[in-house]
């Protein structure tokens, strides 16, 4: 399945790339992350609980960033396996200057699902994986807008 | 006058057990000391399999065992071949991959069984699968049929060249022939997807190893008790007197019920012996939809040579088959679908090759109609394509086609399933098609009615589609008729009941023979410590092939009563008649004796007997056909879409069908209408959706749309009766008739609907938002 989107920060290009390579800030951002330790320089792990429709369970994996070229574009490839299956990802972000104070995040990538959350919970992926970037997303803006402010 | 039962609009006898909830079920089986079983099931659809943790799930308290592949040691191997490749037929290809109980080194299909945890209960059970610790190494899933064949595909089974399953060319007369002397010839590509049987029973097993009397008991929702009786003692290595199979009412079979062994088969009587413990297991619905076969995946590349007249010079259809990630039931479907590609027609030139192909998708075996449906979605496909470049009516070039009824018995040449010849015994096929157009009305419609509906901006479209159906194969079945000291009467015959109404329409040929009410006939299905000789409930043969042997042993029967009645009333036995349970002088109705009475007198307990007599009022009797018999039908429809939402409403719907003789119309219309509803499914709702990952994504029936009570039209049935001349009943099949012709009438339809667009279907199953998006496409070139 196909995720592609943007979206615009409050903030200059510098400090919204610190902010995404803070494992800190990422885990309290990603909605459901319950732990996201870095285990190498580029190399994050941890768990996360995802309920989609019917389907509610932890996933446990690694995410991988690669290609990177601060602070304008990474590649992220994530794979995680719970008793509800198992997903596998990889996306491409890109930071582009809007102005002097904003940021415009645009991001494409491809997911693979299986098991319970593809069979049951393939429907409403697609809603569920776009509502949880979008608050993670205005998450992250809200913390930078703070520490700017 | 003596009363017929034959053919008579009897009320099902097993209806007020049925609807009070007093039958059984397998999960109704409740066994003191019994465990529950789940299974752990693969995720990925093709994975090899590096290790298996299940220390932690043996430690969860209330499991009582957990087994993997290696567990079972040398108990552990594949299941039987179910339908071995025809023996005659020259130059197959055929590469047998069975399923396995457990995975033992490599999962080839989402949802293919790990491990086992038998539990306290079934929560429990769920509960400790989840801790249960696997490393899989997820490798490429084979998917789409034609990119399987590609020299560099990954290989579903390592150990063989291609994916490619098995091969085999069928021929008839001479296509190249033919098709140098055409006016015409059509080239279509037709792609067929897979759809569920969804029974409204999932499976389930419950397995009762009694120890002290060295005796298994088994209650299986099998369409085959008598195969799996025997099957399961050669595996645990016992005497097939040791087994017993219990197939009790079961909620639905379609098909893949017949499918054996199902891993859970060959797993849950092999722990319940090995823990000495009753164990059940009751399949859920996501697991039927992963676990439970199905069926319709094709791709054939179709040819069609016709004259200017209308008339068909030849056919050739090269296709593909997907049998998913194993092949136990052989080449029946495709050969089905070989069988039925010529429809109903006159076709003197035939040429076809299939590839049956391994995926990484669920196992495929026959779901009701069993590769008939694609046959005659290719056939009637083609005649509609034929018809719109000739300029010619739909019907017209139809009925100019059909097989005559002098032609008859029609041989075409080929194999069918059963690989006996594929011969039409019987038929009169323009009097069933005249008989539906004149049910709808179709020149009328038309005419007159479509032409302003038209007017008024209304997309409505009408469709008919004749179909041939093969039924009734071999090899046999028997039957057991019983005469009781109380003079009712108790049957027992090898195949099992998933609903067909075995246990009114046996009765109804019994009673007609007895001179009994059918109430007194007492029927006994899939047990088979009741009767144990026997294949199976499969291929619309139940009526035939049982029925048939039910009609011969009733008859022996007949003869003992009326002997012995002769010698008791001192009267000769053309002048006896047997009516309301009493064997009567024919012209001195009071001289009489009741059948209880006789039964006794045939049983005597003490005194001297003839030599060489046999006691009771009772007789065994089987029946085999030469080869099957063929039904033939007509579905005729008016079927108006919404432009804008592509939503769609049946107007009218008529069947015609011959089954030859009809034994009960109640319960033969409640088949045609079961087997409708299927075909609805498969031809605008039910699509199963694999990813190219071979991931279900619609693996629930909040996704899977199975046909209901809102989208079911009210169908019009009539019946033309050609007997069969294979059997006394004169009966041929009808399980699968309703499900065979709707996809290709449905496509019909919509063409016809929306007759100023150039929407050509090729495609089944449909929805609409595929319509929605065939009409754009069509509107973009």
């Amino acid at each position: 399945m196909k995720l592609e989107g943007e979206y615009t920060f409050d903030g200059t290009r510098e400090d919204v790339w610190k902010m995404v390579r803070d494992p800190q800030v990422l885990a309290t951002c990603v909605p459901g992350t319950q732990n996201l330790r870095m285990t190498g320089e580029n190399e994050y792990e941890g768990e996360i609980q995802v309920r989609i429709g019917p389907i509610a369970g932890t996933f446990s994996g690694r995410l991988l960033v690669a290609n990177e070229v601060p602070p304008v574009s990474c590649t992220l490839t994530v794979e995680g396996t719970g008793k509800v299956g198992f997903l596998k990802g990889r996306g491409d972000v890109a930071l582009s200057e809007q102005g002097a104070s904003q940021t415009l995040m645009k991001y494409t990538g491809e997911v693979q699902i299986g098991g319970k959350v593809a069979s049951v919970g393939q429907r409403l992926f697609d809603t569920v994986s776009k509502s949880m970037i979008k608050q993670g997303l205005d998450k992250l803006n809200e913390i930078l807008k703070t520490s700017l402010a | 006058m003596i009363k017929k039962f034959i053919g008579k609009r009897v009320m099902r006898n097993e209806d007020p057990r049925l609807l009070t909830g007093q039958a059984q079920f397998v999960d109704d089986v409740e066994i003191p000391g019994m465990l529950h079983a789940a299974f752990l099931r693969s995720d990925y659809a093709h994975a090899r399999l590096l290790s298996i943790d299940v220390s932690a799930a043996r430690q969860h308290p209330g499991v009582v065992a957990v087994f993997t592949a290696e567990d079972m040691g040398d108990d552990w191997f594949p299941g039987p071949p179910l339908v071995s490749p025809p023996p005659t037929a020259k130059d197959v290809t055929f590469h047998s991959r069975r399923q396995v109980p457990l995975v033992k080194d490599k999962v080839r299909h989402a949802g293919e069984a790990i491990a086992v945890v038998i539990a306290e209960s079934r929560y429990i059970a769920e509960d400790a699968v989840e801790d249960i610790l696997v490393e899989f190494e997820p490798l490429e899933a084979v998917v789409d049929l034609e990119k399987a064949l590609e020299v560099n595909s990954v290989l579903v089974h390592d150990d063989l060249e291609s994916n490619l399953a098995a091969q085999m060319f069928q021929q008839k007369g001479d296509y190249e022939a033919a098709r140098q002397q055409a006016d015409l010839v059509i080239q279509r590509r037709i792609v067929i997807e897979r759809g569920a049987a969804a029974a409204m029973e999932n499976r389930g097993i419950v397995a009762h190893w009694d120890a002290k009397s060295q005796h298994l008991t088994i209650w299986d929702t099998t369409q085959a008790p008598i195969p799996i009786r025997n099957g399961t003692a050669a595996r645990l290595g016992l005497s097939e007197h040791q087994v017993r199979v219990i197939a009790p009412f079961i909620g639905g079979g379609f098909g893949p019920k017949i499918m054996m062994f199902y891993a859970e088969e060959l797993v849950i009587p092999w722990a319940a012996k090995k823990l000495n413990r009753p164990v059940k297991w009751i399949e859920d619905r996501r697991e039927n939809f992963y676990a439970t076969t199905q069926e319709r995946g094709q791709v054939h590349d179709v040819e069609i040579a016709l004259s200017r007249d209308g008339h068909i010079l030849g056919l050739k259809d090269n296709f593909l088959h997907d049998t998913g990630a194993y092949d136990p039931y052989g080449l029946t479907i495709p050969l089905n679908t070989q069988s039925h590609d010529m429809g109903g027609y006159d076709i003197k030139n035939y040429s076809s090759e299939f590839k049956v192909v391994f995926t990484n998708k669920t196992i495929v075996t026959p779901v009701r109609g069993a590769g008939r449906p694609q046959g005659i979605f290719v056939i009637e496909r083609m005649m509609d394509a034929a018809a719109k470049e000739l300029g010619m009516d739909a019907v017209e070039i139809r009925k100019r086609n059909l097989i005559p009824p002098e032609a008859f018995p029609y041989e075409h040449k080929i194999i069918d399933q059963a690989f006996a010849p594929l011969i039409f015994d019987s038929g009169n096929y323009k009097a069933v098609v005249d008989k539906a157009l004149d049910m709808i009305g179709y020149d009328k419609f038309v005419k007159e009615e479509q032409p302003h509906l038209r007017v008024d901006g209304k997309y409505v479209g009408i469709a008919i589609a004749p179909f041939v159906e093969t039924t009734g194969v071999g090899p046999y079945e028997g039957a057991r008729v019983t005469v009781e000291a109380s003079g009712k009467i108790n049957v027992a015959t090898g195949i099992g009941t998933q609903g067909q109404g075995h246990f009114t329409s046996f009765a109804q040929i019994v009673a007609e023979q007895l001179g009994v009410e059918v109430n007194d006939v007492r029927i006994v299905t899939g047990d088979t410590t009741e009767f144990h000789w026997g294949t199976g409930t499969f291929a619309s043969r139940g009526a035939v092939v049982a029925g048939n042997a039910v009609h011969a042993a009733s008859s022996i029967v007949r003869k003992k009563i009326l002997k012995l009645a002769s010698k008791v009333l001192e009267a000769p036995e053309d002048e006896l008649e047997l009516e309301d349970g009493q064997v009567r002088v024919a012209d001195i109705p009071q001289k009489s004796v009741s059948l209880g009475e006789l039964a006794v007198l045939a049983n005597p307990l003490r005194g001297a007997v003839e030599p060489g007599t046999e006691p009771g009022l009772e007789s065994t009797a089987y029946f085999g056909p030469q080869y099957g018999a063929t039904a033939f039908g007509t579905h005729a429809m008016i079927l108006e879409v919404d432009p804008e939402t592509m939503m769609i409403k049946i107007r009218r719907y008529v069947t015609v069908e011959d089954c030859g003789t009809v034994l009960n119309p109640l319960i033969l219309e409640g088949q045609i209408h079961g087997g409708v509803s299927m075909g609805l499914g498969n031809a605008y709702y039910e699509k199963l959706h694999f990813d190219e990952n071979g991931q279900l994504l619609n693996a629930s029936f909040a996704d899977y749309l199975v046909v209901s009570a809102t989208e079911m039209p009210r169908i019009e049935v009539g019946h033309l009766e050609t007997r069969s001349t294979l059997n006394e009943l004169g009966a041929k099949g009808v399980g699968e008739a309703g499900a065979i012709p709707v996809p290709a009438l449905f496509a019909q339809a919509l063409e016809n609907a929306f007759h100023d667009r150039k929407l050509e279907i090729l495609e089944m199953p449909l929805s609409p938002n595929r319509l929605f998006e065939l009409l754009n496409e069509e509107k973009s070139r």
